[in-house]
């Protein structure tokens, strides 16, 4: 059984222009102990599946019309609320873009810190920790983070760290949670690139140890190269191609993909196409069957149909595109 | 050429239509915000028409009848009749006539100087000229209005237009020090940076390019202030300070009226009445605008 | 040395704030020569969009020289000829602050042909319309549409045709398309290379991304703590890169095929956090985080050298390996 599964999700926002079908049947899978990557470009709906699986979705705009996700086999849609919190606190853990946001400016590092490993951890040990435990666990999950002098960051407040300090204490809180999934969207997207390096190094050492799962959401290909086993690629609401991510990203099939790959600078210096022609859709009036058809080359009167599955390409490559039928 | 610059022209045009109708919407979510806009339109309508829709409009003003006075609610009279035989129901229209008056005055006095100062302070944060600007505004505000009123009006003769005046004087450093904080952090914006460096004027950046950004805050506050400004002018008429009888003032009104409690209660109640139906109108305006300017976040 | 269009002489920009004086510029020295894409490339703190800011006014240098076309514009905008205002031009980084969102596209594009006033009224339409043709935009949609109503590609194309509004010849793009996906980055930088030939431009190319840099440039510029590390014409650079931090930064890169991990250099990962522009180590800026560092880079700053034709180097053990010939570290 996977460890996060999510099925044909359908989800949308209701707004004055009227209704924007944004996820339309989402499916994506994380094994136990797996990283999966899910790589997007800006308005594909990759931050509204994370945060459908978090249940943080504005309900009034937002609607789930259809779908599950399943957590361990339990549909994380339909749970209490209670239930939800639960989950986000000992199941399910998340590093977002911003770490001016996520942390709160009005606590030091130290007190959030605290705060999270007394709300995770107490209840499951069953027996209290003391305020020595704590403090040390604290300092342990800072310095495991590459974090230097975690004494005194502590005591330091968000605005008073660099970015990448900043991101390596999400790190931190999110990983002593002890949680079995990591959901981390776009973490590094901030951060200048030797810093990135440095903490996407440093994830990786420290997912590998606590053999955590991750599904980590960016639009960065080369990021997703280093990090990630699997990848999965999505376009206007629905995922179009999935393989482990070495062989998606050297032999692309789905043209979606195949135009992105064509599109990234490489620092062999081959110049830059031009882009993938055309823009994505008006959620509003979707285009009909393989939401990419507008912009294919390859498009066939098929493909305006019906949503294309997932068809093998290749043994454990999968491309959802009416060329590779047979 | 004509056929283009009437295209252009259609063009603009159908853009403000939309802006305006995705406003409506956003506006019409909430119904009290549409209940209060029915109100206002109505009391509006009322005051404007307000000799053509009552029933003794000469009695407005200096009239008596001690025959009529002091009859309760009745169908002749709505709101029966005050201690010198005036319709009570006449003098509450003509009430609002002088009320929305009072309003519109000050806030057409005082929004003004308070707006522009406001932006050139924002926009030379940091030089002297935001020192004086922003420091004459705290000694203005540093005053409190009641008092700042009644010692105007005591040192002039009370009357409306006095009370006007008073009332637009303590108005502008709100104004100003509310665009102040918003132009301030306008002005580090790159769209204002773009239009320096293209060499726009100073006037073209603060009234192009920062004010209609400022607009949301005031518009929203100036449909709130409506509310206090009415109020503030019934408290002054209520302590004699304001408009004079005759006059068919608010509060007047309700201080003469306020005698008579609770015998001829008819007197005090319908026009205080009145004057928290037209605050709550507005105040309901102005939460609903608040909601036409909310940026969405989808 | 080729006739340059833009020349910048021992720039110096210093910010006197409450934690000390910030130097985000400290003493640089580079020229553009017309035609040409200058990259500058740097972290946070090095000082690269201070530099645009400074080229295109906005701040007065604090000492040194700014030279356009042979003139000497190195002040505020507020003192530049207008003529100047029209032909240095810059794109800014952020498409959704670049354009006042209370305004049309088309008021935005007349600001700039008002305040030159190019053209009469009736031209200023027709001069729109070609702009927004030129950023391949259709016109009669796009005029008056508001900012919100479009895609960040799109803002970034309607700031550019701003930019070009007044005709410039030179035009400063600060990370145009850092905040834009990768489908849409490649459209816009072809059509930057395409105007580019078309209108005779040269550009000065702000960005962190070093495999843009090496798609689109001409020469590269690396800047760190308000200094320039390295500068070098854009194969040279990449094939022979020298300065430790320039080393540091390939390396950081993050790729996608075997065959770019191959360029990257092996030995030079990244450490160490950017010093604050406040608390900058004495000597060499980059000595705490360097590998490669001897004991002169802890207490002399080094200066630039020239270590091949068009190529200099700022780095005491990069010189002293370069000089014995044993190439670089």
């Amino acid at each position: 059984m996977a460890l996060l599964e999510a099925k044909d999700l359908h989800v949308g926002y209701r707004t004055f222009e009227g209704y924007l079908h944004v996820l339309n049947g989402v499916k994506i899978e994380v094994d136990e102990g797996e990283r999966v990557g899910l790589v997007g470009e800006t308005g594909c709906g990759k931050t509204t599946t994370v945060k459908t699986i978090l249940r943080v979705l504005p309900m009034p705009p937002a609607q789930v019309q259809g779908g599950e996700i399943l957590y361990r086999g339990e549909d994380v849609l339909r749970m209490s609320a209670r239930a939800v919190r639960d989950l986000r606190r000992r199941e399910i853990t998340a590093i977002f873009q911003d770490p001016l946001q996520a942390l709160n400016p009005m606590f030091t590092v130290g007190t959030q810190l605290r705060d999270i490993l007394k709300d995770s951890m107490g209840g499951r040990d069953g027996g209290r920790l003391t305020k020595r435990d704590i403090e040390k666990r604290c300092i342990v999950a800072l310095q495991e983070t590459g974090m230097p002098d975690p004494e005194r960051i502590m005591t330091n407040y968000p605005s008073q760290l660099s970015g990448g300090m900043r991101q390596r204490v999400c790190i931190a809180e999110a990983l002593s949670r002890e949680a079995r999934l990591l959901l981390a969207d776009e973490p590094t997207t901030n951060l200048d690139v030797t810093i990135q390096d440095q903490i996407l190094r440093k994830l990786d050492e420290l997912v590998d140890e606590k053999g955590t799962s991750v599904l980590m959401i960016t639009h960065s290909m080369g990021v997703v190269r280093d990090l990630t086993q699997r990848l999965y690629v999505m376009y206007a609401g629905s995922m179009v191609e999935t393989a482990r991510t070495k062989e998606l990203l050297a032999r692309p099939r789905h043209p979606y993909t195949q135009g992105l790959m064509k599109s990234v600078p490489r620092l062999t210096g081959e110049g830059i196409s031009e882009g993938i022609p055309g823009r994505i859709p008006n959620y509003l009036e979707p285009p009909s069957g393989c939401r990419f058809h507008p912009r294919c080359e390859h498009v066939m009167p098929v493909c305006k149909e019906a949503i294309p599955p997932f068809y093998a390409v290749d043994e454990d490559h999968f491309a959802a595109c009416y060329l590779y039928r047979s | 050429m004509r056929q283009e610059r009437k295209a252009d022209f259609l063009a603009s045009l159908a853009q403000r239509r939309r802006t305006l109708a995705k406003g409506w919407y956003k506006y019409s979510r909430n119904p009290l915000s549409v209940l209060g806009l029915v109100v206002l339109v109505l009391i509006g309508l009322a005051a404007a028409l307000a000799p053509h829709i009552t029933p003794y409009p000469a009695q407005a003003g200096a009239y008596t009848d001690f025959q009529n006075a002091g009859k309760p609610p009745s169908f002749e009279h709505f709101f029966g009749t005050d201690r010198i035989g005036r319709d009570v129901f006449t003098r509450v229209v003509f009430g609002y006539r002088f009320s929305l008056l009072l309003g519109i005055v000050v806030l057409g006095l005082g929004v003004a100087p308070g707006v522009v100062l406001g932006l050139i302070a924002g926009y030379h944060r940091g030089t002297w000229v935001e020192a004086v600007i922003m420091r004459t505004t705290d000694v203005f505000l540093a005053v409190p209005p009641l008092v700042l009123a009644l010692a105007i009006t005591a040192m002039l003769t009370p009357n409306l237009l006095n009370e006007m005046f008073a009332i637009a004087l303590l108005w502008w450093p709100w104004y100003c020090r509310l665009v102040f904080a918003v132009s301030s952090s306008l002005r580090s914006q790159f769209f204002v940076r773009e239009a320096e460096l293209s060499g726009a004027s100073e006037a073209h950046i603060l009234f192009r390019e920062m004010l209609p950004n400022c607009l949301a805050p005031i518009l929203t506050k100036m449909t709130l202030d409506m509310g206090i400004v009415i109020l503030l002018g019934a408290s002054l008429s209520f302590i004699g300070l304001g408009a004079q009888p005759p006059t068919p003032c608010l509060g007047t009104m309700v201080a003469d009226g306020a005698k008579r409690l609770p015998g001829e209660w008819w007197g005090t109640i319908f026009p205080a009445l009145a004057i928290v139906i037209v605050i709550l109108a507005f105040n309901l305006v102005g939460d609903g605008l608040r909601d036409v300017f909310a940026v969405e976040e989808v | 040395m080729p006739e340059s269009i833009l020349s910048v002489e021992h720039l110096k920009k210093h910010f006197p704030t409450k934690q000390g004086l910030v130097r985000a510029i400290d003493d640089i020295t580079f020229s553009v020569a017309p035609g040409d894409t200058l990259g500058l490339v740097g972290e946070s703190g090095s000082g690269k969009t201070t530099t645009a800011q400074c080229v295109v006014g906005m701040y007065p240098p604090t000492s040194g020289e700014i030279r356009f076309k042979e003139e000497q514009i190195g002040t505020a905008f507020k003192r530049r000829p207008k003529y100047v205002k029209g032909d240095l031009r810059i794109v800014f980084q952020d498409p959704g602050s670049s354009l006042n969102p209370k305004r049309t596209i088309k008021q935005i594009l007349s600001i700039p042909l008002k305040v030159h006033h190019i053209g009469t009224q009736h031209d200023r339409l027709a001069r729109m319309k070609e702009l927004l043709n030129m950023v391949e935009l259709p016109a009669d949609e796009y005029l008056y549409k508001y900012p919100q109503a479009i895609g960040g590609g799109e803002k970034q194309m309607v700031a550019l045709a701003r930019a070009l509004a007044t005709n410039p010849s030179f035009v400063l793009l600060d990370e145009p398309t850092s905040a834009l996906d990768v489908s849409v980055q490649g459209k816009i930088i072809n059509l930057l290379i395409r105007l580019q030939r078309e209108l005779n431009l040269t550009y000065l190319f702000i960005t962190h991304d070093l495999s843009l840099m090496r798609n689109v440039s001409s020469r590269v510029a690396i800047m760190y703590l308000g200094k320039l590390c390295e500068i070098a014409p854009t194969v040279e650079f990449f094939e022979r890169p020298i300065h430790p931090y320039t080393k540091m930064l390939l390396s950081s890169i993050p790729v996608v095929s075997d065959a770019e991990e191959a360029l990257k250099p092996r030995k030079a990962i990244s450490k160490g956090e950017i010093p604050s522009p406040v608390n900058i180590p004495p000597g060499c800026s980059f000595h705490s985080r360097c590998l490669a560092r001897n004991g002169r880079c802890a207490e002399d700053d080094p200066a630039m050298v020239e270590v091949a034709e068009g190529h200099f180097v700022r780095c005491h053990a990069a010189l002293e390996s370069e000089l014995s010939g044993h190439g670089a570290a």
